[in-house]
């Protein structure tokens, strides 16, 4: 069972609770993972705060406050300065984390953004999961002609550099929306930034998914349960994905970290999020014409999207360390 | 022409000297004034040296029948000069029309269809050839044939259509006949066209050498008439404008440096910093916004200065399309609207001001008080909600369109926060600047609030009240992106685009700008500023010279 490739079949049953037990264990001893997890929840939670945060410094993420003053140490100051230069953070509650040209509660638009980009991560780390695992489990185990349409696609979609693909589709459908028969999705909606980066984030699992499937095909277990007659979608589905189960679980984080850093850059490229909803990558955006003036403009932003990443990739190799200690499964990035 | 021409800017003219046009011919006393403005204005500063400019881009083209940009134009001046021209003089003498290359002013048929000029003697290119009469029509055709962004300009020519839609290069244009004996060049219109002078001064009708193809000419610009001449250009990298000591045309600027390097430094930052560093000695582009304070502070009046141009800066409220075909949805709109933020938007390089005409163009007066509030105070919020309510326009939906660019993205965004705050359920939209004109020019978007901005082509009122002239509305490729449709001005403007002495009709135009912001027909807020900022070599007292329509002269600019 070192593999993390457990057959489920054939009196395994007593079996099963220990290889997530083990691997439990093995997560609890790896503290460099469990803290970053920590981390990782921190930041969900505070996501999670962000509009009990704006209710606390009186004002939303789109809120315009260019003209206003804010007394800060006894001083009153204006939030943006007739030259267009934001105040920089005050450490209280109105403007905690400074303004942006705008005159926008940078704190306040960093927490929704967290929103918007975890929301982003996840939903299309999702859609990517069972994409791929549709995919590489078909092409895997028809193998002939299923697997050569399926790879030669991915393949297709693996020769496109991601980002310039991602731009493409965010423009064009950033105008016009996404109509697919009953699906439509409006233009500024942030699910279409998350079903870019869905389709092409598909290719990074599909392609270890069916090499996965290629091996377990041929393993004693699928033999009995087809001399048993289960046809192949019993066998794809109750007896293979449950084999699949650690690797989809080792690539679920490092995608959802992935996809947050996509969006970031489609954001920063205009291609994602759309206003006046935030982003971390709208906001670094936004403020890379000020870095002298007003640095926490790209800081502050930068240090979030670095520390969920970082929290999230942590924590992945964690599990995978868990899951997998002689490290068969390893991620590729694009 | 927004998009393209985003740059083409100008400052203050308070007399566009149109006005003897029709009587003229070669007026002496006209000539002597001339000669005196353009000694008074190279007056002073060394001649020769080679200095070294920076654009954040290379221009469209280095080709007078395409250039389109303000980039394009201010060197275009310099090495191609029109059968008329602009004086090389600030404020509003700038903006004055007079011969460059013909002898006189044209000699307008009473019908105000025939324009008769004639070439002065002795022209020759910057590569010695002689300039014929004849080259004016190739020139011509060059800009209807290469269907450049200013062919629009010369479709009145007669002949001019008709040629377009032969699609024969070398085919006639009936409107223009020339003589290459006497120098005559007689131009016919379909009808009367009062900007025809200013349209003969825009560098796309710089004659050029009649055997130039008809084709982009960037990597090597045809030679012209003009104090300079291109050599050593490098695309998307830089160019050389070098002095052409036999240029010699009455009443013309001869330039003082004797070569000015242009280079395309993409950093703005970087600009900055050289030109503190007296690495590079002018910088077209404002500084790095986060420079510009220290800019300001340390060399406002010795190195650098500030500028309004003769542009206006407006939201667009589409009157066929709810909520603002109600006027005092419109209204709320105007009442709310804090011109202070939205100066601040610009990094305080935006005059505010309710005005839809520009300060330095003809016709424009200030409307005092602002019907909608004082530009320079809060806005009155409260009362901008209750003409929602009482407009009955409360809580609908509207979307508030702007561009990618940093300053039209900020300011949708900011429209979009006003409207929710005045009873809307606003949302911005933002698409790429390049098809940001077409797509709220076109009807079937049904575009109701955005971003609009307008540059002038050249210095007449008319070129920035079309934008709200109902006769001008089409369903695509539309200017007047509010579909404004107000009989009273509508007719303003057609009686004064029949009238070429702009004397006569800058009263016009001022009741048309008061109306169109009294109607609330737009949220008109603003005219832009640039800056110039030198480096320490430049003498910035004597030989900086901020012209009405070119900006920067280059031929003023000398060393210290």
């Amino acid at each position: 069972m070192a593999s993390g490739v457990q057959p489920r079949s054939h009196a395994a049953l007593p079996e099963v609770g220990r290889p997530a037990g083990l691997a439990l264990r093995r997560l609890r001893r790896n503290r460099t993972a469990l803290g970053f997890g920590a981390l990782f929840v921190a930041l969900v939670a505070l996501a999670l705060a962000a509009p009990l945060w704006a209710h606390i410094a009186g004002t939303t993420p789109s809120k315009n406050h260019l003209s206003d003053t804010v007394v800060v140490d006894g001083r009153t100051e204006q939030v943006v300065t007739f030259d267009g230069v934001p105040i920089a953070p005050t450490w209280q509650k109105k403007f905690f984390l400074g303004a942006d040209t705008n005159g926008r509660d940078v704190a306040v638009r960093l927490l929704y953004g967290a929103r918007n980009s975890l929301f982003i991560g996840i939903a299309a780390a999702l859609i990517t999961t069972v994409l791929a695992v549709l995919l590489g489990t078909l092409a895997g185990y028809f193998r002939g002609w299923t697997d050569a349409v399926i790879s030669r696609s991915l393949d297709v979609l693996w020769a496109f550099p991601v980002l310039l693909l991602g731009v493409a589709l965010g423009v064009s459908l950033a105008l016009g929306g996404l109509k697919v028969g009953p699906l439509e999705i409006s233009g500024d909606s942030k699910w279409i930034p998350t079903m870019i980066i869905a389709v092409v984030s598909v290719v990074y699992l599909a392609r270890p998914i069916r090499g996965q499937v290629l091996s377990l095909r041929e393993k004693e277990f699928v033999e009995a349960a087809r001399a048993q007659g289960a046809g192949p979608l019993r066998i794809m589905f109750g007896e293979l994905l449950p084999n699949l189960v650690s690797t989809i679980l080792v690539f679920f984080a490092l995608l959802v970290a992935n996809a947050i850093l996509l969006e970031a850059a489609l954001s920063f490229l205009g291609a994602g999020v759309q206003p006046p909803e935030p982003s971390w990558g709208t906001m670094l955006a936004e403020g890379i014409t000020l870095l002298a003036t007003s640095p926490h403009l790209t800081i502050v932003p930068g240090l979030m999207l670095v520390l969920t990443v970082l929290s999230l990739n942590i924590f992945g190799d964690g599990v995978r360390d868990a899951l997998d200690p002689r490290g068969k499964v390893r991620p590729e990035h694009g | 022409m927004p998009g393209s021409l985003r740059g083409l800017i100008c400052l203050s003219l308070a007399s566009v000297a149109i006005s003897g046009l029709t009587a003229c011919g070669g007026d002496d006393g006209d000539a002597d004034a001339d000669a005196e403005a353009v000694s008074e204005a190279t007056n002073g500063g060394r001649t020769g040296g080679t200095i070294t400019t920076a654009y954040t881009s290379f221009p469209d083209y280095l080709d007078p029948a395409l250039s389109y940009t303000q980039e394009g134009w201010q060197s275009m001046w310099t090495v191609y000069t029109p059968l008329l021209t602009y004086k090389h003089a600030e404020g509003a003498e700038g903006a004055t029309v007079v011969p460059g290359l013909a002898e006189a002013m044209p000699d307008i048929s009473h019908d105000g269809r025939v324009y008769k000029l004639r070439l002065r003697e002795g022209l020759t290119y910057s590569d010695g050839t002689d300039v014929k009469a004849s080259d004016f029509e190739h020139t011509i055709k060059r800009v209807l044939n290469l269907q450049s962004g200013g062919s629009s300009f010369y479709q009145s020519i007669e002949g001019a259509e008709k040629y377009i839609d032969d699609g024969r290069a070398g085919a006639d244009i009936s409107g223009i006949e020339t003589s290459d004996e006497t120098r005559d060049i007689t131009i016919t219109l379909t009808e009367p066209d009062e900007r025809l002078p200013y349209i003969l001064a825009m560098n796309f009708a710089a004659v050029v050498p009649g055997d130039t193809p008809f084709e982009n000419q960037t990597k090597n610009p045809p030679p012209g008439v003009g104090p300079y001449k291109f050599d050593n250009v490098r695309i998307n990298r830089g160019y050389d404008l070098v002095k052409v000591p036999a240029f010699d045309v009455p009443d013309q600027a001869t330039g003082k440096l004797d070569t000015i390097n242009v280079e395309v430094v993409k950093n703005r930052r970087r600009q900055t910093q050289d030109t503190i560093q007296n690495k590079i000695d002018y910088m077209h582009d404002p500084p790095a916004p986060d420079q510009l304070r220290e800019v300001r502070a340390r060399y406002t009046g010795t190195r650098y200065a500030e500028f309004v141009t003769n542009s206006t800066y407006y939201y667009f409220l589409n009157h066929d399309v709810a909520p603002f075909d109600n006027a005092e949805a419109r209204e709320a709109v105007n009442i709310a609207i804090d011109k202070r933020s939205l100066a601040r938007l610009f990094g305080g390089l935006l005059e505010p001001g309710c005005n839809f005409l520009p300060p330095g163009m003809k016709g424009y007066e200030k409307i005092e008080p602002c019907p909608w509030g004082d530009p320079t105070a809060a806005p009155d919020v409260a009362k901008a909600r209750q003409l929602v309510e009482s407009s009955g326009t409360a809580g609908q939906a509207v979307t508030v369109f702007g561009n990618d660019e940093p300053e039209p993205k900020a300011l949708a965004e900011y429209l979009s926060d006003v409207l929710n705050d005045i009873g809307y359920k606003a949302r911005p939209r933002i698409i790429e600047a390049s098809v940001y004109p077409a797509t709220i020019g076109n009807h079937k978007t049904r575009a109701q609030a955005g971003f609009a901005n307008w540059f002038q082509d050249f210095p007449h009122p008319g070129n920035f009240m079309f934008l709200v002239d109902g006769d001008s509305i089409q369903p695509t490729n539309n200017q007047n992106f509010g579909n404004v449709n107000d009989p009273e001005i509508n007719e303003i403007l057609d009686a004064a685009s029949r009238n070429a002495d702009i004397e006569e009709v800058a009263d016009d135009y001022a009741r048309a700008d008061r109306l169109t912001v009294e109607g609330a027909h737009v949220a008109a807020y603003g005219h832009r500023e640039l800056t110039v900022f030198y480096s320490d070599r430049i003498d910035f007292e004597n030989c900086t010279s901020w012209h009405p329509v070119y900006n920067l002269d280059l031929t003023q600019l000398c060393l210290k």
